[in-house]
């Protein structure tokens, strides 16, 4: 029992960081039918633009105010990034085949992973130690200051992410850019607007859980970005890709999944166990656990 | 066009043929590599180019391939010509099998698993699953391959291999693209819905493309673990078939553009051994511009011929 609550909390705590990294995906497949595989590796950027925030801008200052500058700043960093990333490597290839967005996104993903190992070396950076390690100790099952942090943080940022969805204007027009971006043209909705409001979104959040990695796990490496960008990935699948709330179910589904293999299996077969669950998940529901089914347009 | 098949082919065999007496060891190593990369590129056309499935785990049949001759030939003591059969039949029939129950995915579903294949094939050798493959070393000491007693241990002798494999590769191509599945699998990619309206049985066409793909990629690996004498694990990481997929793309699903992406994404490197940790940051860089300058590819493929009478008609009708 006490291995089960205490993995439980472990995967709680992955699951909501693959859960955020998972809505940059869904959202941008939502609206672009794209997967942007370049999003893990902006992940891991967010993690070392973080730490130099930390030695270079704020001398290495553990205060409530500079982590939250250091979470502010790597947002803004990765925002512009991902706007950025959108203008040059996926705008001028709207109207071209499918795949070739696909290999412009792959390059992206390659060039950001071998960017920061340009910048910041090859080896194992260890990231700062912002969030004082406090433990409490539940009945056998301990408990991290950070790990709540994580589990509180990633659900305010979801559900304010689902409310602007659901209830704001802008909110109306990325889910109607997702249904048929020629429409939403004729309706007087601005895409290009959009799909900037959504990269910026996206990254901003892919940001925020590249933090909660280097917190959480402190090592960080340049190619971390394809690990954790291909569980999110299999995670918003697993919940529908395309889906908001399918993300962060599907986030916090794997996260459990992972943390009970590893509880009771082997953490050295994680990843197959992985993806075994999503190929299983996949030949009984084509389209993920929440997706609709969409009929075969003729 | 035809001009290039009567003309450049020959003249490609030749110099093929030639190469291997005027370069030095290191750089026989080098077009050896060139060699096998290009059969499993092609291999991966077949699948991704000509039959338009999502598949990004061509180097789980690669590896697959490679590890059955090591495993046979260093546990088994088969000779290498032997596994052969078993190194093209057993990818083969894992691709027809694993493919089964995927193939009507869409097609972005379609790609993540077979991203998750080639993950799960990865852990699966490194665990050392049946304590066949030697986990994260993987298996060394090899035989070479010894042909009516000789032993061919030379590195020429692995080229004219290599060379005799791509040959067969390239007339396999050809003999797709002329024959009644070669058509059925470009019905098939341009318009599924149409090519079943029309009678073709997209489903086994589907598998019978990731068959055949997975078993010449099998026996690539085959010459790749001769090649080395040995395999491991990281040679048939996710990141390779990432590689043989944008290579399929960036080239456009021609054979002319796939020797292209491949002697830019595995010759290259070599010739610029200084540049080795910008290599993919150029790549990358490079990916995205071949894109966003000619989206269909460097050379794009056509498909079949149209007479020349046809084309006047209509633009005079027009």
């Amino acid at each position: 029992m006490d291995i089960f609550l205490q993995q439980l909390a472990n995967g709680l705590t992955i699951g909501s960081i693959y859960a955020l990294v998972a809505l940059g995906y869904t959202m941008v497949y939502g609206v672009m039918k794209l997967i942007n595989f370049a999003h893990g590796d902006m992940v891991a950027a967010s993690a070392f633009v973080g730490l130099t925030i930390y030695t270079q801008v704020l001398g290495q200052s553990t205060s409530l105010i500079a982590v939250v500058i250091i979470f502010l700043l790597s947002a803004v960093a990765m925002a512009c990034v991902g706007v950025l990333l959108e203008r040059l490597a996926y705008r001028p290839l709207r109207q071209a085949p499918r795949l070739s967005a696909v290999v412009s996104a792959l390059g992206a993903s390659l060039m950001i992973q071998n960017g920061i190992m340009l910048i910041w070396g090859p080896q194992m950076r260890i990231f700062p130690e912002l969030i004082p390690q406090i433990y409490w100790d539940l009945g056998g099952v301990v408990v991290s200051l950070i790990q709540v942090i994580i589990l509180a943080l990633s659900l305010i940022l979801m559900v304010a992410l689902y409310l602007f969805v659901e209830k704001t204007r802008m909110g109306a027009a990325i889910r109607a850019s997702a249904i048929d971006q020629d429409a939403s043209r004729l309706m007087g909705i601005n895409v290009d607007k959009v799909i900037a409001l959504i990269f910026i979104i996206g990254s901003s959040l892919g940001a925020v859980a590249g933090l909660f990695i280097g917190l959480y796990y402190r090592g960080i490496t340049f190619n971390m970005g394809w690990q954790y960008g291909l569980y999110a990935f299999v995670a918003a699948i697993l919940g529908g890709i395309g889906n908001i709330p399918g993300a962060m179910f599907g986030g916090m589904l794997l996260g459990l999944f992972q943390a009970f293999i590893a509880g009771y299996v082997s953490s050295t077969w994680a990843d197959a166990f992985t993806f075994i669950l999503l190929i299983l998940i996949l030949i009984v529901r084509p389209t993920g656990l929440l997706g609709e089914r969409v009929a075969e347009k003729v | 066009m035809k001009n290039l098949e009567q003309f450049g082919f020959p003249v490609f065999l030749i110099v093929m043929a030639i190469l291997p007496n005027v370069l030095n060891s290191r750089w026989q190593a080098v077009a050896i590599t060139f060699l096998i990369f290009t059969v499993v590129a092609l291999s991966q056309d077949i699948i991704l180019g000509k039959a338009g499935m999502f598949n990004m785990g061509q180097a789980l049949f690669f590896g697959m391939g490679a590890y059955i001759t090591a495993i046979l030939n260093a546990k088994f003591g088969w000779p290498i010509l032997a596994t052969i059969p078993v190194a093209i039949l057993l990818p083969a029939l894992f691709g027809i099998l694993l493919s089964g129950p995927i193939i009507h995915l869409r097609g972005d579903y379609l790609l993540v698993v077979t991203i998750g294949f080639n993950i799960v094939f990865v852990q699966v050798v490194q665990n050392n699953l049946g304590g066949v493959t030697g986990g994260p070393n993987g298996i060394f000491g090899l035989d070479s391959i010894s042909l009516m007693g000789t032993q061919l241990s030379s590195q020429i002798a692995v080229y004219y291999f290599a060379l005799a494999v791509l040959l067969l590769t390239l007339g396999i191509m050809r003999n797709l693209e002329k024959s009644k599945a070669g058509r059925a699998l470009h019905y098939l990619r341009e318009d599924q819905l149409a090519a079943e309206s029309i009678g073709i049985n997209t489903r086994a066409y589907k598998i019978f493309a990731f068959g055949l793909g997975a078993g010449i990629a099998g026996l690539a690996g085959t010459i790749f673990a001769t090649q080395y004498s040995a395999v491991s694990p990281e040679a048939f990481e996710f990141l390779q078939s990432v590689l043989f997929f944008s290579i399929v793309l960036i080239g456009g699903s021609s054979i002319p553009g796939i020797f292209l992406g491949v002697f830019v994404m595995f010759v290259l490197p070599e010739v610029f051994k200084e540049f080795a940790t910008w290599r993919f940051f150029i790549f990358g860089f490079a990916m995205i511009l071949a894109m966003i300058l000619r989206p269909r590819g460097i050379w794009p493929a056509t498909f079949g011929k149209i007479p020349k009478f046809l084309i006047k008609e209509s633009n005079n009708g027009a």
